[in-house]
């Protein structure tokens, strides 16, 4: 399958903040939803700077459309949507101002479309962006982010902070842009239900490092998690955990192939597992030697 | 570029605005009771202030994720920073349309006085010199900076240019002793050409610091 977004042992360190994302690699294939999943500070913020050239990256590349894009690649920013969190544009300009501004920026700008939104998000064209709410700049960053006709969105945490409603009218908009496959979405987020709705691939990142992409489907289906006691946790064979928590009654053991450890192991208890659930294992808990070898 | 224009015109348009009728209240109470220092003044004032107004604009941006918004648009690092000096040459071109104005009024049409070469001219060279010295400072310095510490530079840099000035004109009534037509004119020549060569100079540095910058 063709990638939008390819990246290859992306490496950026911040040597005030000791902080570094370390080596990596991950592909959004056309018409798909990734869902990149980490803690605060997890580098997901870095890992979209380092795709969109705001910072530079150390080492490793990151190839969009094919193509490596360099300060002079204006053809391949003009297919790309950005929804960044908090305020993207002045508080003092209106959304009137803003289309002016972005005509003369994106070749593409339909402005027609920009009004569609603003009457769909009921966001009024002449007030000022610093009166709006928290989830009226979201809307107007992602009805900017739509107005230029883009291939690619990349959102870094445009649904946090928003009431479940509003989180929901995104995502429906969301969905509604990779009905066409040429689109695709990068959403980073630490609010696992969205993507545990949207996504289609779902990227855990903690603490610079990616521990491990997999499909939504994969998931839901395949992965589970183990119920264990402590004898039970010690007949485990190591090859089949990605990770493990110690709890006060039980282990939590994180496995890959749910059917496989219901035939291994008879005796344990094993539940399907949330993206939340994932999370926590792979954050809170230990991530098996093996597993990261693989 | 067009829109990296628009957005920095934009930006401080209502604040020119109102700048605007500030200096025209200014250039009728001249022209009712005329003064000479405050029609220096007044000239001064416009081509500085408008240039002011339009880098404290410019930098009022960097509040917002804009300043790095604007990095993801089909643009170069580049047309941002041509941008910023195109911006602050119609500001300045804007100020001195004031002092033209306020010129050509009082010396043609209320003839409150007759335009004369050895103040009106050195108002304009020290306004134009003031206003692009001003520009050649900040942007390198705000460029440099990775905190949002626009007012400061912004302080800075019109001390600076203020202290350049008064050193050129130092300068070159020490070189230029005799004061007459041509040393007006050589004077006016030098302390333009200077701010003009350091705005010139300051663009690729500028361009230079925020290609390397990091959001």
């Amino acid at each position: 399958m063709e990638n939008i977004l390819e990246l290859h042992q992306v490496s950026k360190t911040y040597s005030k903040s000791d902080f570094t994302l370390d080596s990596l690699s991950l592909s959004l294939p056309y018409g798909a939803i990734l869902g990149f999943v980490g803690e605060n500070g997890a580098g997901k913020t870095t890992t979209i700077d380092c795709i969109l050239n705001t910072v530079r990256k150390d080492s490793g590349t990151v190839k969009l459309f094919g193509r490596e894009m360099g300060d002079e690649d204006t053809d391949i920013r003009e297919k790309i949507g950005v929804v960044y969190d908090g305020d993207n544009f002045p508080g003092f300009w209106t959304a009137t101002h803003l289309s002016r501004v972005m005509a003369g920026l994106y070749a593409q700008w339909d402005d027609a479309l920009f009004q569609k939104y603003l009457e769909e998000f009921r966001l009024p064209p002449r007030q000022k962006i610093r009166s709006y709410s928290r989830g009226m700049t979201m809307k107007l960053a992602l009805a900017a982010a739509l107005s230029h006709h883009p291939q690619l969105l990349i959102l870094d945490e445009a649904t946090s902070g928003l009431d479940p409603i509003m989180r929901d009218d995104m995502l429906d908009v969301f969905l509604e842009f990779v009905q066409e496959e040429s689109h695709s979405i990068f959403l980073s987020s630490h609010i696992t239900s969205d993507l545990d709705k949207i996504a289609d691939y779902i990227a855990f990142l903690h603490m610079g490092k990616l521990i491990m992409t997999v499909s939504r489907n994969d998931l839901a289906y395949k992965y589970g998690v183990m119920r264990c006691r402590e004898s039970q946790f010690s007949a485990l064979h190591p090859e089949d955990m990605i990770a493990y928590r110690k709890r006060d009654f039980q282990i939590d053991v994180l496995v890959s192939d749910v059917e496989a450890a219901r035939n291994k192991y008879r005796d344990a208890v094993i539940d399907h597992v949330s993206v939340d659930e994932v999370m926590l294992l792979l954050v809170k808990g230990t991530v098996c030697k093996e597993f990261l070898r693989l | 570029m067009k829109g990296l224009l628009r957005n920095n015109l934009l930006a401080a348009f209502s604040n020119a605005m109102i700048f605007s009728v500030f200096m025209l209240l200014w250039g009728i109470f001249i022209m009712a009771f005329p003064d000479r220092d405050l029609f220096i003044g007044f000239g001064l004032s416009g081509m500085a202030g408008f240039s002011i107004n339009g880098i404290f604009c410019i930098q009022r941006e960097s509040c917002s994720r804009w300043s790095k918004y604007k990095l993801t648009a089909p643009i170069r690092r580049t047309d941002i920073i041509k941008s910023y000096y195109t911006a602050q040459l119609v500001w300045l071109f804007w100020g001195m349309l004031f002092a033209a104005a306020a010129s050509v009024l009082s010396s043609r049409v209320f003839r409150r006085w007759a335009f004369d070469l050895y103040t009106d001219l050195p108002m304009f060279a020290l306004g134009i010199s003031i206003s692009l010295f001003l520009c050649a400072i900040f942007f390198p310095l705000f460029c440099w900076s990775r905190e949002n510490r626009g007012e400061v530079f912004l302080v800075i840099a019109l001390l600076c240019a203020i202290a350049v000035d008064a050193g050129l004109v130092m300068l070159l009534n020490m070189l230029l002793p005799e004061p007459g037509e041509i040393t007006i004119l050589c004077g006016t020549v030098a302390m333009t050409g200077c701010s003009a060569l350091a705005f010139a100079l300051s663009y690729p540095l500028t361009a230079h610091i925020y290609r390397k910058k990091e959001f």
